[in-house]
């Protein structure tokens, strides 16, 4: 079965971007901002759920988010796995490294794509800083040390 | 083209192989616990084990093998460094030849008497701060020291994943000049223990199943003065310190990766010998022995790569891009030994008690996540565009 056509992001770039530049995980718009199930969905249910946009509750985004991975105690709070629990456990202090937006299913492949052509080249720009020129310190060596 | 090692360094090499299979590995039980009940695992060795340990690599002339010979140490070369920390890395007993940090290689005269000699004796434990609460990296580091009546008054929260111990100091990374940024306004003080306004807590011993796990440390600096004479290095400088020996250090790491990778294989070999499923021993179906050649391959490519390098930095070439290659190789070829040694097991790669489970934690904590490989492979990529050949 043909995929059904996926959301065009030119219609939705400037509400995209917005999202994606506030201070909070953008997972859960950004799945909305999708076209839902695909009609072709492998579950075995009867009722017909091609076009619905809900949060499924895989966990993906919450497993991908590096805030997360380095303040474990905010996983204590609850006990859900969606993307409205990230949004709650996480809120201001996301990193805006769309993470969980490439981890979800329900987000449309265009979307990510977007991400992945449009946003990803930031976090070059972090690798850079850290890095510096031939003859700057290379930071990475101290917090090796620091670590090891 | 010459790969035989030189033969001063066989020699070392076979010192240290015989002093890890003789005195640590049947120490392993001791440091794992009791092969069926893990709750009376230990992080260390008992400290008189250790103090006997260490007399003993004194007796090798082996103590300090990565210090340089001027601040008390042997002074072996890179490769020899690489050669010990292949060996040692194949046990997970944690004891060392007398390791030291290089960013405390930069010591003055007088700080080399209280602080250096006492780190390298084992006397005292050097707490490095570098890294702080919710923070990654350096850009907006918060702890500042501000200059007041010839000395420094620090203010902040560190973190620390040193070994603690009774007596102690910690070197300390603290913005001076915060207009200059990370690299150019950040000094490293060293601050004694029972300095007033210093305080470290988390320091407590934890038993049980609990020990398996690293906490960091927490130290927290409140009006704490500082005098000018315990400043390492030049300030303004904390991110120049070790310059010189800090780069091998990442070849030393790899060593450890393939040390660890080659335990691996030996217990999967050992494994796949004695086990045996369908009336055949596991040794004998493809799959297995698939997976030992994957192993041993990669162990091979990865510990030429270590050497070269080595020999590289030895010459006093640049070694940046090498040793970002190898990092990035070693860490990726780790995680695959692991996947393979998995299928000889029969068990995913992060069952507790399990070899891999053990050596790879030991082998892969300092590049284990994405971000770091993603550093090194901007290394490598920045040189090749910039024109230079691989």
């Amino acid at each position: 079965m043909p995929l059904r056509e996926q959301r065009d992001v030119e219609e939705i770039e400037r509400v995209l971007n917005h999202v994606l530049n506030t201070a909070s995980p953008p997972v859960a718009r950004c799945r909305l901002l999708s076209t839902g199930f695909n009609p072709g969905h492998a579950l075995n249910i009867t009722e017909d759920i091609a076009g619905h946009k809900e949060c499924i509750g895989c966990g993906n985004c919450v497993d991908a988010c590096p805030f997360l991975f380095r303040e474990p105690s905010r996983y204590e709070k609850t006990e859900q796995r969606t993307s409205m629990a990230l949004e709650s456990i996480v809120g201001a202090d996301c990193d805006l490294c769309d993470a969980c937006v490439l981890a979800c299913p329900q987000v449309d492949t265009t979307i990510k794509n977007y991400v992945v052509q449009h946003r990803m080249i930031e976090v070059m720009s972090r690798l850079e800083q850290r890095i510096g020129d031939e003859d700057e310190p290379d930071l990475d060596l101290f917090t090796e040390e620091a670590i090891g | 083209m010459d790969f035989d090692i030189p033969e001063e360094l066989k020699m070392v090499q076979s010192m240290v192989r015989d002093f890890t299979t003789e005195q640590l590995k049947p120490l392993e039980r001791i440091v794992l616990g009791r092969a069926a009940d893990l709750s009376d695992t230990q992080m260390y060795l008992p400290l008189e084990k250790e103090q006997e340990l260490m007399g003993m690599a004194r007796g090798m002339g082996l103590w300090g093998v990565n210090v340089p010979e001027e601040l008390g140490g042997v002074g072996l070369n890179v490769l020899g460094n690489c050669l010990v920390e292949e060996e040692l890395a194949q046990t997970v007993v944690p004891f060392g030849f007398g390791d030291v940090t290089p960013i405390l290689f930069d010591c003055n005269e007088r700080q080399r008497e209280a602080y250096f000699s006492p780190v390298l004796n084992r006397e005292k434990n050097a707490y490095l701060a570098l890294m702080e609460p919710d923070k990654e990296g350096f850009e907006g580091m918060e702890m500042k020291a501000e200059k007041m009546n010839g000395g420094y008054v620090l203010n902040g929260k560190k973190l620390s994943l040193s070994r603690a111990g009774e007596d102690y100091f910690a070197a300390v990374f603290a913005v001076t000049d915060s207009a200059r940024g990370p690299r150019e306004g950040m000094t490293c003080f060293l601050v004694d223990k029972g300095t007033s306004g210093f305080a470290v807590s988390g320091t407590e011993t934890i038993t049980g199943w609990q020990a398996r796990e690293r906490r960091p440390m927490s130290l927290v600096f409140d009006q704490c003065r500082v005098a000018a004479g315990n400043v390492l290095g030049e300030e303004g400088k904390a991110l120049h310190l070790g310059n010189k020996w800090l780069p091998s250090r990442r070849i030393v790491r790899s060593a450890r990766c393939v040390g660890a990778a080659q335990r691996i294989l030996d217990e999967s070999t050992i494994e796949a010998q004695t086990w045996t499923s369908f009336g055949q021993f596991i040794s004998g179906r493809p799959s297995v022995r698939a997976a030992l050649a994957d192993i041993a391959t990669n162990i091979h490519a990865a510990r030429l790569m270590v050497y070269e390098t080595a020999w590289k930095a030895d010459q006093g070439e640049s070694i940046r891009r090498e040793a970002a290659m190898l990092k990035l190789f070693a860490t990726q070829m780790i995680h695959s030994v692991a996947d393979n040694a998995a299928h000889i097991f029969n068990a995913p790669s992060y069952v507790g008690g399990l070899p891999m489970e053990r050596f790879c934690r030991n082998a892969l904590a300092m590049s284990s996540t994405e971000f770091a490989l993603q550093l090194q492979r901007n290394i490598i990529a920045r040189d090749i565009l910039k024109g230079l050949k691989v």
